[in-house]
Formats: structure tokens, C-alpha cells, sequence
């Protein structure tokens, strides 16, 4: 499957256009990020499927903006998928990352993938390969819409109860780049107790989320708790669109609503 | 320029969570979770998430340490390790061998875990061995 | 900006199950206590009729 994506990326090596490609490894039956420098390496090149499509995916553009900050005059390619590709797009507009120093290597996402993240849009702009898949309408967050007030609180302290405040949401994610995290901070969430301030910890993360959540569910993925945030940061979303017409990570002109003073 | 991950186990308990440890021209910059890792299935607690934290903290030990006049100085391998023995069979000869008891750690391999209680029971001659994660 | 967060943290908080008229939202100028005393007066009345807020029970518990 990944002929048409390496031979671009070896393309874009011959020609010198870029330093490296940041990639995903296959070695020993493991996946993990990696820069490739030169062609022979991409032998070893991996598209994140272990034994589910796309159950091997990594923050790639975190892992980017460390690079960029560290070599910020050399141009690298990135291995996206449609989430990857909004993270960029806010990316840029945050100005962690330079447009003209990125090229992405878009990846469509098949439809099992697109149905279990319920995905708005499964495949980049700069689609090399990999099909262009339809968008999935969230059965989750209506799940939740259908609930009265009452159990809504019942269900959301539940699943928030079972917290290690392992962090891991927040560190995986890829467009988590505060230097200070408002989480850390405690005079905002009380430090010493398991779980963490329940519902504060989570809706004080959800608020964070506001033109910054992609979408990618890196999060869910990496909570040991089993804790739906992918449902209620879609919320967060839909509110967003809903009150203020924002969709995180399609306008590279529009800045989110939570970063202008002013405005409606 | 080389930017990779490593595979590696979690040092922190028995788990053995398998991590990627991030790094950029020979420096650790970051750990990850490894998604292929069967043990955590791409999940890790906050020790682990932190583990590239301690590898490169400031603080750590380089230098083996001796208590002179109740402040810690640094000392040679041989002044630490004659110190320590002397005063384990000072000790041991004064008040006995059930006198010393010794603590092990998650942290350490089952090999030196081993070690440990074997100098324990044996070089030492007393049962008090325990684990840190009985405290 | 403040509009725009307390619209958002509403619709959140109603996501969450608690009750968003818990938040309110008024312009008081600092020079009218009046109006100042008034609204706190009445939203202090407004919440005693909507009852103790669940989460304290769930703190307690």
C-alpha cells in the first residue's frame, strides 16, 4: 500500500526539497516514529497499521515542532492523515510550525478507521494515498445529548472517577504545547489526590480543547482509564461551530474564537 | 541529524510498560507510549510518561557520596564502598546480624534484586529483606 | 471575550449535566452599587430555589 507514498517521499530526498521525512518505523514487529534522511532507510517505513488499520498512530507533528524548533531554517515532510493535516493548518496559525518548512504526505484513512474515530473527514488535502473517505456522523456525543441532566452529571463523574491523572491525554496530544499547563497549575486543580478534582481536572482540559482539539483521539487512546474524552471534546467542537461558526483546523485565515478579544 | 525512538521497558515497577524514548542527535527529548507494546497497549502512567525527566535531570548522582561532618562530599568508588563495608561488619559484629536489614526496589532487575538478598541472608546472615512495594 | 466564554461554558456545563443557569452573566457598572446589590441579590435567591449543587453531594460522598 505504501509504494505511492515512498516514492514521493523518496522524490522529495533526491531532490534535495526536504532534510528528512518524519515518519513511522516497522522494526522487530514494533512501530514508532522516525526521520528518515535518505532513501535506502525508508525500507523500514510503516503507515501506523499493526493489526487494526491506523492502531499504531503518534503525535508526528508534536514530535515536528521539536525538530522545527531545533532546525528551523531546514524544510521537513510529515506523514499526515485528515486529523494531522487540521493539526498543522492551527499549527501554523499558533505559529509552532512555518508553512513553507513543512511538507505534509498525506494518508486517507479506510473506512474502519474513519467509523470508530466517527471522523468529519477522513483523508488530507494533500491526499498522496489512500482513499477519500466520507465523513462519519457521532453516535457518541447524541448519546450523551439524549440524556437527561441528571444522568448526564451521573455518567460524566463516573467516567472521570476512574482518573490517574496519568497526564497522558494531555502529553500525547499534538496540539498541546504549553509551556505552563493550566492543569499543573494549583491553584486551578487541587495537587495530591486520585482522582483529581472531579469534574474540574476534565472540563478545565475540555475548555482547552477550543480550537485546538483536531480530532486525531490519540487521547482515548492513551487513557488507561478507558475514559470517552474523544466524546466530550466533540462536543467542545460542535459548541464552537454551533455559538461561533469556528471548525478547528479548516480556515488557515480564521483565528479560534478564543484567541481574539472581541467578537461574538 | 538524527531523530529516532527507542524501545525500551518502563524502569519504574513490574509492569515492564514498553515506552519510546525520543531522541534528537543523541539527546532525549521526550517519551512516548509504544502502541505495539502488548504489556500497556500504548498506555502509560505518569512515571513512566516522565521517565526521560529523571534521565536527564541535573540532580542526579555521578559521584559516589560520603557523610563527613553530617554534610554529603564526593567521594571515590573505594572510600564509599570500604566505608560501607566496614561499618556493615562493625555493625554486624557489635549487635548481630538481625541488626541490618536491607530494602530492594521495583526499580532494580530481578537479577539484582536477587543479588541483594542473596548478600542479605548470606554475606549478611539475617532474613530482614523486604521490597518498596510493600511499604 | 467574556460573552463568548460564559456562552460556550453553559452549553459545556449542560453537556456535563449541571445545570447552566448555575452561571450568569451581567454588565454592572462599578459606580452603580445598586444594580450591583440587586443582580447578586437575586441570582443568591434564584440559586436557593434550584437547590444545593449536586457536586457537593458527590464531594461529600
Amino acid at each position: 500500500m505504501s509504494t505511492t507514498v515512498k516514492a514521493y517521499v523518496e522524490q522529495l530526498l533526491d531532490e534535495g526539497k526536504i532534510k528528512g521525512f518524519l515518519g513511522l518505523r516497522e522494526e522487530n514487529g514494533h512501530i514508532m516514529p522516525h526521520l528518515f534522511c535518505s532513501p535506502e532507510d525508508l525500507v523500514h517505513m510503516s503507515l501506523g497499521d499493526n493489526t487494526r488499520p491506523g492502531d499504531a498512530r503518534y503525535p508526528l507533528n508534536q514530535l515536528l515542532i521539536t525538530l522545527a524548533a531545533k532546525y528551523p531554517d531546514d524544510t521537513f515532510a510529515v506523514l499526515v492523515r485528515g486529523c494531522d493535516e487540521r493539526g498543522l493548518k492551527e499549527l501554523f496559525k499558533w505559529e509552532q510550525l512555518r508553512e513553507e518548512k513543512v511538507i505534509p504526505v498525506g494518508i486517507g484513512c479506510p473506512d474502519e478507521l474513519a467509523k470508530a474515530c466517527e471522523c468529519e473527514k477522513p483523508f488530507p488535502e494533500a491526499l498522496i494515498e489512500g482513499p477519500q473517505g466520507q465523513k462519519v456522523d457521532s453516535e457518541k456525543v447524541a448519546h450523551v445529548d439524549g440524556m437527561d441532566l441528571e444522568t448526564r452529571l451521573e455518567f460524566w463523574l463516573g467516567e472521570f472517577d476512574r482518573c490517574i491523572k496519568c497526564f497522558g491525554c494531555r502529553n500525547v496530544c499534538p496540539m498541546c504545547f504549553c509551556n505552563e499547563c493550566a492543569l499543573q497549575e494549583e491553584s486551578l486543580v487541587g495537587t495530591g489526590k486520585i482522582p483529581p478534582d472531579n469534574p474540574t481536572f476534565h472540563l478545565t482540559r475540555a475548555v482547552h480543547m477550543v480550537g485546538r482539539c483536531i480530532d486525531c483521539g490519540l487521547c482515548e487512546e492513551a487513557c488507561p482509564a478507558d475514559i470517552p474524552l474523544r466524546t466530550l471534546y466533540k462536543k467542545v467542537a460542535d459548541i464552537v461551530h454551533e455559538a461561533f461558526g469556528y471548525r478547528t483546523g479548516y480556515e488557515p485565515d480564521k483565528k479560534s474564537p478564543f484567541n481574539i478579544i472581541g467578537g461574538l | 541529524m538524527e531523530f529516532k525512538s527507542v524501545l525500551t521497558t518502563c524502569p519504574y515497577c513490574g509492569c515492564g510498560c514498553g515506552l519510546l524514548l525520543e531522541v534528537l542527535d543523541g539527546k532525549l527529548v521526550g517519551t512516548l507510549p509504544s502502541k505495539t507494546s502488548r504489556a500497556n497497549e500504548g498506555k502509560l502512567c505518569i512515571k513512566g510518561w516522565t521517565v526521560h525527566e529523571f534521565v536527564t535531570n541535573s540532580k542526579r548522582l555521578t559521584q559516589p557520596m560520603v557523610r563527613r561532618n553530617g554534610t554529603l562530599e564526593e567521594a571515590s568508588w573505594d572510600e564509599a564502598l570500604s566505608l560501607a563495608a566496614g561499618r556493615l561488619a562493625e555493625i554486624k559484629e557489635k549487635y548481630g546480624p538481625d541488626s541490618i536489614a536491607m530494602l530492594t526496589s521495583a526499580k532494580c532487575t530481578n537479577e539484582e534484586n536477587y543479588l541483594l538478598q542473596k548478600f542479605c541472608r548470606a554475606a549478611i546472615g539475617t532474613n530482614n529483606i523486604d521490597h518498596c512495594a510493600r511499604l | 471575550m467574556a460573552q463568548k466564554r460564559m456562552t460556550f461554558l453553559q452549553k459545556l456545563m449542560s453537556f456535563s449535566g449541571i445545570d447552566p443557569d448555575r452561571l450568569r452573566l451581567r454588565w454592572v457598572s462599578s459606580a452603580d452599587a445598586s444594580a450591583f446589590v440587586d443582580e447578586i441579590s437575586q441570582f443568591t435567591e434564584d440559586l436557593k430555589k434550584m437547590g444545593p449543587n449536586p457536586l457537593k453531594a458527590k464531594e461529600a460522598a
